[in-house]
């Protein structure tokens, strides 16, 4: 842990509570953490675990029931939606294990939505987003359609969406579960090509393997953090 | 604003990917502007139509005739009423206040000939008065007939406007004869044309007017006579009630029997019209309702549709930073688009109908821009209205659940 780098994320014994009819679900019980600059962090834990809450609270599309979160000094814990969009806009970047490629948009198109809803004007918006498929090495395959690119292709299209507005932190949700393990190896390369540029990684993973590409290791289980190495 | 530009440019994309759909849905828009319009269009036409009819009756003038100009006679009250006399006239010249000019009027149709061509014509015999009566037209080459020629039962006539081209393809009628019922008449003077009219006989231009002396000499056909009288347009109403008087007078009518002859004006004709008016656009307005709540009801259902659809696609957007009032505007833009579709496709269709209407001589159909921009407004107002519900179920859709939406 690299703790004279700068804290980007500051978890403070946050709990997320479900009621399921007369069942209260503790998905996260009181689980504090805090997130560095440059961070390569894997989350692992089984199925229900609260791994996936977790992620979707610092991926700022979910707020803690209790608790506070800070990202960049900035308390998400209290925003509203729209509050919530804008910090998802402008700092995080979002890998999926199916990719979430948008089916009649072309490489550039879908690589190009995130800035859509950003103050960019249509030349910026463009420039940025072909500059982050050659990034992601795939300059030569700009206006080609989901249908028409491997699933490796499709996943590095969705990396190059996630980078494309320069993200504080980038979030994969199992990004090598949907691929063989030669396009999977070849996404994990990929991911430390990024962390090594510079970017801040989390990388929510039932793997080992995969999970141990990362420089800090976090394992979940019952809602609460049982390692962070 | 280049937000909101943006938001509806993806809603219109869609449109783009599904158009059969959209274009089924918006069927039912299409049939309701299509009604509409035609209905606003064929309502304004024919009340122009009229106001030409209404023009050839003046506002100045009274008809005294056995029948009312109603469009709900009663043949059978009427039919067994006397014959207007061209007599009664002296009554009315001597004792009416209000009326300044008098005329009969008498009336038949004939089949008249010049060289091989022949046609029906609509024949008037009248006073030399009757061609300072004239409304709606007047003499626009040669003279009306004189004093003289009334008294000498002279064979000479006036033609309406109409006459010419069917009878001398294009040329100069003036100092032509022509056959009528057999009596050869010279033209000596030609009417201004009028143009089709909603009034017994249709065109208004294929007419001859001749000196009623003339008329009684030569035509012993069926025929029947009316009374011209020419007030002033603001004495018009009183005149009515006075000249009303005088017939009852002139044909000794008891206090408890009713009239047995109409004094019409063109105002009666007026609001018989707009009672006729107002049904057909009550009618069409309540098709064209009908139809359109049906459409609404149609593009509420396959935005419906469509948000389900794309459940994936919105948790995406909304994991990207999409704003919930940016879904609203995509999806709200989607049911305006599809709205106007319909909307556009209908006053096409309408044109093309008013286009064909036109051109094979039919009722004449208004269509102006005025229209569209109603048009235009209805759609937006049924997308906006048809597609809230859908929009906002997309737009308060929680991004996690919608992300895992397969």
């Amino acid at each position: 842990m690299a703790k004279s780098k700068k804290e980007i994320i500051s978890i403070k014994t946050i709990s997320k509570i479900y009621h399921l009819g007369d069942n209260v679900v503790k998905a996260l019980d009181k689980v504090s953490l805090s997130i560095y600059e440059n961070n390569f962090i894997s989350i692992m834990g089984p199925s229900g675990s609260g791994k996936s809450t977790l992620m979707n609270i610092i991926g700022c599309l979910d707020v803690p029931t209790k608790g506070t979160y800070k990202f960049n000094n900035q308390l998400i814990s209290k925003m509203n939606d729209s509050q919530l969009a804008n910090i998802r806009n402008e700092k995080i970047g979002f890998v999926f294990q199916t990719f979430n490629l948008l089916p009649k948009l072309n490489a550039v198109q879908n690589v190009e939505v995130p800035l859509i809803y950003s103050s960019l004007n249509k030349k910026e918006r463009l420039e940025r987003s072909k500059e982050a498929l050659n990034i992601v090495g795939l300059s030569d395959r700009m206006s080609h359609k989901p249908n028409e690119l491997s699933g490796g292709q499709r996943q590095r299209v969705a990396i190059a969406r996630a980078l494309v507005n320069k993200p504080s932190i980038i979030l994969a949700d199992e990004p090598t579960g949907n691929l063989d393990s030669k396009s999977g190896e070849e996404i994990l390369k990929f991911l430390d090509t990024l962390h090594k540029a510079g970017n801040t990684l989390i990388i929510v993973t039932h793997e080992k393997s995969v999970a141990k590409r990362a420089k800090r290791r976090i394992e979940i289980f019952d809602g609460k953090i049982t390692l962070d190495e | 604003m280049n937000d909101i530009i943006k938001n509806i440019l993806i809603g219109l994309s869609a449109i783009r990917s599904n158009i059969v759909r959209v274009a089924l849905t918006s069927l039912g828009l299409t049939i309701g502007i299509f009604t509409v319009s035609i209905v606003t269009a064929g309502v304004s036409s024919i009340d122009k139509e009229f106001s030409k009819s209404m023009a050839y009756y003046g506002n100045d003038k009274l008809y005294v005739s056995t029948w009312p100009w109603s469009f709900d006679f009663d043949w059978w009250k009427y039919r067994n009423r006397p014959k207007i006399k061209e007599e009664s006239l002296s009554y009315i010249d001597q004792y009416s206040e209000y009326v300044t000019d008098v005329s009969v009027k008498k009336n038949t149709w004939i089949r008249s000939t010049y060289q091989n061509k022949a046609s029906w014509l609509q024949i008037n015999g009248v006073y030399p008065s009757y061609g300072e009566m004239l409304s709606g037209t007047k003499v626009v080459n040669g003279r009306f007939f004189s004093q003289n020629e009334w008294d000498l039962q002279r064979r000479v006539v006036i033609v309406g406007g109409k006459v010419r081209e069917g009878f001398f393809d294009g040329e100069n009628p003036i100092g032509k004869k022509i056959k009528i019922g057999g009596v050869t008449v010279e033209i000596i003077g030609e009417l201004k044309e009028q143009g089709m009219g909603m009034v017994p006989g249709g065109t208004l231009d294929n007419l001859v007017i001749m000196p009623s002396t003339t008329f009684k000499r030569i035509l012993t056909r069926w025929g029947f006579d009316e009374l011209v009288l020419r007030a002033k347009p603001e004495d018009l109403n009183k005149a009515k009630e006075e000249v009303a008087m005088i017939m009852r007078v002139a044909r000794k009518l008891r206090p408890d029997q009713e009239d047995n002859f109409s004094v019409n004006s063109a105002d009666a004709y007026q609001s018989q019209f707009d009672s006729l008016k107002t049904a057909i656009a009550a009618m069409g307005f309540m098709v064209t309702g009908i139809s359109l709540v049906v459409s609404g009801i149609g593009i509420m259902n396959v935005m419906f549709v469509s948000v389900k659809e794309r459940t994936k696609e919105i948790g995406l957007r909304k994991a990207m930073g999409a704003t919930n009032n940016n879904i609203l505007i995509q999806f709200l833009s989607e049911a305006i688009a599809i709205s106007i579709i319909g909307g556009t496709i209908g006053i096409v269709l309408v044109k093309l109908i008013t286009v064909a209407l036109s051109s094979y001589g039919g009722l004449p159909v208004d269509f102006d821009l005025l229209l569209i921009f109603y048009t235009f407004m209805v759609c937006v107002f049924i997308g906006i209205v048809s597609g809230m519900i859908p929009a906002r179920t997309a737009a308060n859709l929680n991004p996690i659940d919608a992300l895992r939406h397969e």
